[in-house]
């Protein structure tokens, strides 16, 4: 994209010298006053403190999955915490760092040498920012973490402080697999989900032990991780309010980034057609079952011009489907980017960068119906894997196994039959108690 | 940076100058590695409620299809003989010694009828490359059998991972490949350049390869 073309922020008065209004790209713009994210206001920390009701909290705190899987892979609903590897990884003493600080000389092979090593571990997509407070949770509000502990020296800084201080945020993901997240709502998606995000959180506790075995601080919980992973050009924001990739779509994780004062190289946000496909697609609007995601244009929320979704009621129906699934993940999934990492998905997404602005309203059309037509409106495909069959409607038992003799005590409730899968709850159930956005 | 082929093979890392670095040198804080974390940490507790399985030969076939999830790239299941199983656990408690995490192992995996052997694929060996990146095939082999081994006792079965001298003796049972002349494993697949994790001993009921 040329430089005529970008859409350039508009100046704003709290903006100081030192750190201009940040380009973020064509999805997000900053436009207005800003007041960074303070961590204690956000889904999580709000439902520990019971703000959001009794059912989440319960729902939160007090839930065992009946799946054996979820029991290991998903936060809060195992039956015994140190089956959960995050917990283990994440409540670890921390590290000193080397005192014998190996040197930089070229900033560029080093920001190589990192995105290496973090492949090398198993990301799939690293990307690197420079540092701006306004990626940062606000000062004396905490830190994000998952388990453990986020606190160091540094807990006191302001935004502007560590900014300075840590110049470079490091944003290393890992995707879902493809096939089990076509299982959206059902467990198998939730697999998916979950034992890549262990993984992930794995690989950034290795790398953040790593910087500091060169000789640089490593910081965890500091940065929004969606602010982070669009600044760095991991993605762009849609309108289902999930960072969506080049390679990927929208099924990317974005875990808790690693500020550091390694010297590297940022990179820059990247236009891949998000803005223009989510203007006109909307199937994560349509599909969503619980209305959560706007149809509408974008709005201005906290100074920030984006696709603002209800996360208050995406969060609340969890407590009254956790007997089928954990994460609904169905807008990531019927996103026409989302797609497995194929030269024909590659060469649509390059399309779309290379096109020029007035004609890809008519690309989008032309690829949103060719992706209604082969990959269906919404989608209910069954899928099978291991033990597991989201043909079997929620609430019965059938093994469905081939060729197995074991004598099961709950099964044969169900004759399966078909390639339709079951996904609860329906978005006609849904329809009765959330009222579609207006 | 050198001109590299697209269909040229995997990353030489020749024009990384700290490359070296990554895979060679020793931390200089052990706390900083995820491979210490993960072989300190305690298991958990088994499920008190067995989960209904299908038989030996489909649970095996799950229990491959998930160490193949979690990362494995070979997997294989070997029948312990009973009286020889505790010969082979190292670290072995020294007499007098009391109830170390060698004596707790190995009580805990007496009797323990199948091992569930699980090999990645190893650019360097983790026993002469010292570095973060020297101890990456060891890191993916544990948390393979961390969850692994996780999963099964929330099945309600037990399920120990056990540091084992013998584990390409056990690879080999397993049909993973074959001794060469110093004891090392050969796999069709990944030839020499292979890593195999720290055995997953349990009393599911599977069907053993080999």
């Amino acid at each position: 994209m040329s430089k005529a073309e970008k859409i350039e922020p508009a100046p704003q008065a709290s903006a100081s010298a030192e750190f201009p209004t940040p380009y973020l790209g064509r999805t997000v713009r900053i436009i207005g006053e800003f007041l960074n994210v303070d961590m204690n206001q956000s889904p999580h920390p709000k439902n520990q403190r019971g703000e959001l009701g009794k059912p989440l909290f319960n729902w939160y705190h007090n839930t065992v999955s009946k799946d054996p899987l979820t029991r290991v892979s998903a936060p809060n609903h195992f039956a015994d915490r140190r089956h959960f590897l995050s917990t283990v990884v994440n409540q670890a003493a921390k590290g000193k760092i080397n005192p014998k600080k190996v040197p930089v000389n070229d900033p560029a092979a080093m920001a190589r040498h990192i995105k290496a090593v973090a492949h090398y571990m198993g990301a799939d997509v690293v990307q690197i920012a420079k540092a701006h407070p306004n990626y940062l949770y606000a000062s004396g509000g905490g830190r994000y973490v998952q388990d453990g502990t986020a606190k160091d020296e540094y807990s006191s800084h302001t935004p502007e402080q560590l900014a300075r201080k840590f110049p470079y945020i490091i944003m290393a993901t890992t995707a879902w697999d493809y096939n089990k997240l076509q299982a959206h709502r059902h467990l198998i998606g939730d697999a998916a989900y979950h034992v890549s995000q262990i993984k992930g959180n794995m690989i950034l506790k290795a790398l953040e032990g790593y910087i500091k075995e060169l000789g640089y601080t490593a910081l965890r919980g500091v940065a929004v991780p969606q602010a982070v992973g669009i600044a760095s050009g991991v993605g762009e924001l849609g309108r289902n309010g999930l960072v969506i990739n080049k390679k990927f779509g929208a099924r990317v994780h974005m875990p808790d980034p690693i500020m550091t004062d390694l010297p590297l190289l940022a990179d820059e946000p990247v236009d891949i057609g998000v803005e223009d496909f989510c203007k006109i697609c909307r199937k994560c609007a349509n599909t969503c079952p619980t209305n959560s995601i706007p149809f509408g244009d974008k709005v201005v929320h906290n100074g920030v011009e984006k696709y603002k979704i209800n996360w208050l009621t995406c969060y609340k129906l969890r407590p009254y489907v956790h007997d089928h699934w954990g994460s609904c993940l169905t807008c990531a999934t019927v996103c026409p980017y989302t797609k497995p990492n194929a030269w024909w998905h590659n060469l649509t997404t390059s399309a779309l960068h290379t096109c020029p602005f007035f004609a890809r309203p008519a690309l989008v059309h032309l690829l949103k119906w060719i992706d209604d037509k082969f990959w269906g409106v919404v989608r209910n495909g069954r899928v099978q894997w291991l033990g597991y069959d989201s043909g079997v409607k929620p609430g019965e038992h059938a093994c469905t196994v081939a060729s197995c003799n074991a004598s099961h005590e709950k099964a044969g409730a169900s004759a399966v039959t078909g390639n339709v899968g079951y996904y609860a709850p329906l978005k006609e159930n849904t329809n009765r108690f959330v009222k579609r956005d207006a | 940076m050198a001109f590299k082929l697209p269909w040229s093979g995997k990353e030489s890392h020749r024009d990384d100058p700290y490359w070296d670095f990554f895979i060679n040198t020793a931390p200089a804080d052990l706390t900083n590695t995820v491979t210490e974390l993960i072989r300190k940490a305690p298991a958990g507790n088994i499920f008190p409620t067995k989960a209904e399985l299908h038989t030996p030969e489909i649970t095996a076939s799950h229990v491959k299809g998930m160490a193949q999830y979690f990362g494995a790239e070979l997997i294989g299941i070997a029948k312990l003989p009973k009286f020889s199983l505790t010969e082979s656990l190292s670290p072995l408690p020294l007499a007098g010694e009391g109830e170390g995490e060698g004596a707790r192992k190995n009580s805990e995996a007496e009797d323990l009828p199948f091992a569930i052997i699980c090999a990645v694929h190893a650019d360097y060996d983790p026993r002469i490359a010292k570095g973060i990146g020297g101890q990456m095939p060891a890191q993916n082999g544990l948390f393979i059998t961390f969850v692994l081994s996780s999963w099964i006792r929330e099945l309600g079965f037990r399920a120990t991972v056990v540091r084992d001298t013998n584990a390409e003796a056990l690879a080999a049972q397993a049909g993973l490949g074959t001794l060469n002349g110093q004891g090392r494993l050969i796999t069709r697949k990944l030839g020499a350049g292979v890593y195999i994790a720290d055995p997953v001993y349990t009393d599911l009921p599977l069907a053993a390869d080999g």
